[in-house]
């Protein structure tokens, strides 16, 4: 394979800036979520490349236990919006502002 | 055949991470966000990481998007919602964000040698333990045992104590609290009365 | 009793009469006059007690008071000669006001207010004569200036009460300020403020003696004792009720003043002495003259008491502070005798003062009038009376150190003579120039009696031989090395015939210029501009006056602005303001929405990115 390191951090970084376009684009809070979770996705691809190029294991251990945390963070994160909903009745985020000023 | 191979497989990824973030549909969203993460299984088999890939399959594309779309389709909370946000300044706004660090991640990565440009590490085939206090990169499940169960053994113990924490956390937040389960049964009761 | 118990008591019982007057007896007048004068009377008592006790010998007692890290104040007693003196006239003075006073504001409504307030001075003023540190001094100081105040504003509800008052307190304030500022500047040198170890230390060492400090402590005294420059606020405190004028601007508080200086004597170095001879004298000789302008019979007596104040002071200066206190006392005894006639005058004319409308009373209130007579006999300096004394001691003090000062206080003398004589020929003599006058009638024995008691002391007050053993230590003292110093004879002779001279010519010269009984000012008719000069009392109420208004007001009026454009605009508001901006600009960052806040995620994020990759 001739393709390089940085070829795949640029694929890494487009994915998290399509994640963080998501998340400044979109109301619907679980389409958010979703490209919260894609901006994870983008790092742990960089991780995996890092430790393939570097001829390490600890890259791929990182991303053992970011799928890990981020599993049990999503079971978390969407009984929030489970009981958000229930209370607001929508899980727009323009609706919810509570916090503002 | 590889770099043929990557190329398809990033435009895939990004392809459809592109589409998840302007679909109008939630549920069309969650699709494309299965094909996203399968795009970057395929990602992860390039860089000869194939546990992770199988990892990636299962746990994303499979768990997680499958609660996602339970969810989506739960709440139902497609109504409402055109697609992307209709006002001006947010679209102009995010897309002047997304370009300058666009811009950003190329002007970086793209030979402008702030990172050197690597060849692949040499893969172990078959590891028989650590070396300078690491382990060598190798396509074997056994690394990651060895790993785990050495070097990441108190991240492993956090991490099954987090997994506990999440589901009793999950438990807790979903379950109706003794206000809403006395108000339900009022209105219940007002409905018989009726 | 100790000695110690017995002053104690003395200082203590005005105060407790004060507070059982100030918060039970305000409506019961009657009472309350009765509780001060017993008050008085007991003071006289424990005084007398504590006399006996102390056998002339020194008794100092002290606790302490504060202590801060190693600045300790302590509050005590210093009855030392001096003390014991000082302590017997005011004493005896306050308490025949004090009887004095049952009489003449007998029909007063606000008679417990009175009485109070004079019980609360008598405790002060007790209080500055017993004390043995400058700080307690000065406590009892402002107390007396209180109590000073709150007594010329009895009759608060006529302008002129009202800000006389004001104006006394005031003018004594700025005294006061240097009083301080000398009291914090002899702690800082001496390390000490009270006048036993003051005195040890500069017996010691003569080279600790201070001009500086001297003078700010002076500054106390010219406020309290009405000296030059700041005397103005004397003859307006004659608004006041004339036992007020009595007791506290003619007998015992103007003349704390000089009791402090010779509390202190021995901190003043040679040139503070010289400055006060030469202040004392110009006052003696100012104030004589102005009680030329005068036609209300309180003012005159007031011109009076400062001129005898400036005598004082001259004496000091000239270093015979024994003398000073010898003309102290006698002046209490005759001040207080004239003050109290002067009352008595008033009270029988129906509260007229002017002494023009008066004539003729010698008939109607021969009491009142020859006890007068022998107060001005004595003030004037006649042989054999207190006055003639002190005054003559005063005099050859004068004459022997310094010619200027003799010639000047001997014209003094003279002036003295005169303007005593013009009131007494014009408002005793003759016939009776209005209504008032002529219904005038002897006042009851309450008030005759201390008159009476007070003229004795006015002829018998000067033969310090006859005084009670343990008293004017310092005055014998002082007469003793007076008489045995060198030229003395000469000087005697001098004096002798000189002050003859200044009190035969102006009490006959004042008979025959004004004329016995006179309806008019002579001066005024004949030298109106001479008159009218001497009226305006060199003008110096007006000078203080547009002072205050042309500088002070407009650095008070620059400094107001400053407050409220500066501290309280730009600096109170301002940083106010500023914090609101803050606020406002903080709060409207959060709008609430999600996106919002993820935009300035993303600005961070950009901006963080730029510098490391080293754009910027």
């Amino acid at each position: 394979m001739t393709i390089g390191l940085n070829t795949f951090l640029i694929v890494s970084g487009m994915l998290f800036a399509i994640g963080i376009l998501g998340v400044i684009l979109r109301k619907n809070t679980l389409v958010i979520y979703m490209s919260l979770e894609l901006m994870l996705n983008a790092c742990n691809l960089a991780l995996v490349a890092f430790s393939r190029y570097n001829g390490t294991m600890d890259g791929n251990l990182f991303v053992f236990f970011i799928i890990t945390v981020a599993a049990a963070e999503v079971a978390v994160g969407l009984a929030i919006v489970v009981a958000l909903f229930r209370r607001r009745q929508t899980v727009m985020v323009d609706q919810l502002n509570a916090l503002r000023g | 055949m590889v770099d043929i191979l990557f190329y398809v497989f990033s435009a895939f990824t990004l392809i459809s991470a592109l589409l998840m973030v302007v679909s109008p549909s939630a549920v069309n969203g969650a699709m494309c966000m299965i094909a996203t993460f399968v795009g970057t299984a395929a990602l992860f088999v390039l860089l000869e990481a194939y546990f992770l890939a199988i990892l990636q399959v299962m746990v994303y594309a499979g768990a997680v998007m499958v609660l996602f779309l339970f969810i989506i389709m739960l709440l139902n909370v497609e109504e409402g919602e055109g697609g992307i946000g209709k006002e001006k300044w947010t679209v102009a706004a995010s897309v002047v964000g997304f370009t300058i660090l666009f811009v950003l991640i190329v002007s970086t990565f793209a030979g402008s040698g702030h990172l050197p440009e690597l060849a692949p590490a040499i893969v172990v085939d078959n590891p028989e333990g650590a070396v300078d206090g690491g382990f060598p990169f190798s396509t074997s499940v056994k690394s990651f045992g060895y790993s785990l169960f050495s070097k990441y053994m108190l991240p492993f113990q956090v991490c099954g104590f987090l997994l506990l924490a999440g589901m009793v956390g999950v438990i807790v937040i979903s379950k109706k609290s003794s206000e809403q389960l006395e108000a339900e049964a009022a209105t219940a009761r007002e409905k018989e009365i009726g | 009793m100790t000695v110690t118990q017995s002053l104690l008591a003395a200082l203590l019982t005005p105060l407790v009469s004060a507070a059982w007057i100030c918060f039970f007896l305000r409506r019961k007048g009657v009472l309350a006059s009765c509780v001060s004068v017993a008050t008085a009377a007991a003071i006289c008592v424990f005084s007398f007690m504590a006399l006996q006790g102390s056998q002339g010998q020194t008794v100092a007692f002290a606790w302490d008071w504060l202590n801060l890290g190693n600045f300790n104040v302590r509050a005590g007693f210093l009855f030392d000669g001096n003390a014991a003196t000082m302590l017997s006239m005011v004493v005896v003075v306050g308490f025949l006001i004090h009887l004095f006073s049952l009489g003449y504001m007998k029909g007063d409504k606000a008679r417990a207010r009175f009485f109070g307030g004079l019980s609360i001075f008598m405790f002060s003023m007790i209080g500055i004569v017993l004390a043995d540190n400058l700080i307690m001094i000065y406590v009892f100081w402002e107390l007396v200036g209180f109590s000073s105040y709150m007594l010329i504003g009895h009759y608060f509800e006529t302008e002129e009460a009202r800000a006389a008052s004001k104006k006394a307190f005031i003018v004594n304030r700025i005294g006061d300020v240097g009083f301080l500022v000398g009291i914090v500047f002899a702690y800082w040198h001496f390390g000490t403020t009270d006048l036993a170890e003051l005195e040890a230390l500069v017996s010691v060492n003569k080279e600790l003696i201070s001009g500086s400090i001297a003078a700010f402590l002076m500054c106390g005294f010219i406020g309290k004792s009405a000296q030059f420059p700041l005397h103005i606020w004397l003859p307006d405190a004659m608004a006041g009720p004339t036992p007020v004028s009595a007791l506290i601007h003619a007998a015992t508080m103007v003349a704390a003043g000089i009791y402090f200086l010779i509390r202190i004597v021995f901190l003043f170095p040679v040139e503070v002495l010289d400055l006060l001879a030469y202040l004392g004298t110009a006052v003696a000789l100012y104030a004589g003259l102005c009680a030329y302008g005068q036609n209300d019979i309180k003012k005159i007596l007031a011109y009076s008491t400062l001129s005898q104040l400036g005598y004082m002071t001259a004496a000091f200066g000239l270093g015979q502070p024994g003398i000073a206190f010898f003309h102290l006392i006698t002046h209490a005894f005759f001040k207080a005798l004239l003050f109290l006639g002067a009352g008595s005058v008033i009270h029988g004319c129906h509260h007229e003062q002017d002494i023009f409308r008066m004539g003729g009373l010698l008939k109607r209130m021969p009491v009142t009038s020859i006890t007068f007579f022998i107060g001005l006999l004595a003030l004037c300096g006649i042989y054999g009376l207190s006055g003639f004394y002190s005054k003559d001691a005063i005099l050859i003090a004068g004459e022997m150190n310094d010619q200027w000062v003799f010639i000047l206080l001997t014209l003094g003398a003279f002036l003295t003579a005169g303007y005593m004589g013009r009131l007494f020929w014009v408002a005793f003599l003759g016939a009776p120039k209005s209504e008032s006058a002529l219904q005038a009638q002897e006042s009851p024995f309450i008030m005759l009696l201390p008159l009476l008691l007070l003229a004795g002391l006015s002829i018998a007050g000067g033969f310090t031989d006859f005084w009670p053993e343990h008293l004017g230590g310092l005055i014998k003292e002082n007469l003793d090395s007076l008489h045995h110093a060198q030229g003395y004879g000469h000087a005697h002779h001098v004096v002798l015939i000189a002050g003859s001279a200044a009190w035969v010519v102006g009490l006959v010269g004042s008979f025959f210029f004004y004329g016995a009984g006179a309806g008019e000012d002579r001066l005024e008719r004949k030298f109106g501009p001479v008159y009218n000069f001497l009226k305006s009392k060199l003008w110096f109420d007006e000078i203080y006056d547009s002072y205050v208004a042309k500088v002070q007001q407009r650095l008070a009026g620059l400094l107001s602005f400053l407050d409220i454009f500066l501290i309280k605009g730009l600096f109170v508001c301002g940083s106010a303001a500023m914090i609101g901006l803050v606020g406002i600009c903080a709060r409207s960052l959060h709008v609430g929405s999600i996106h919002g806040y993820v935009y300035w995620f993303l600005a961070g994020l950009i901006l963080f990115w730029v510098a490391a990759i080293g754009l910027f």
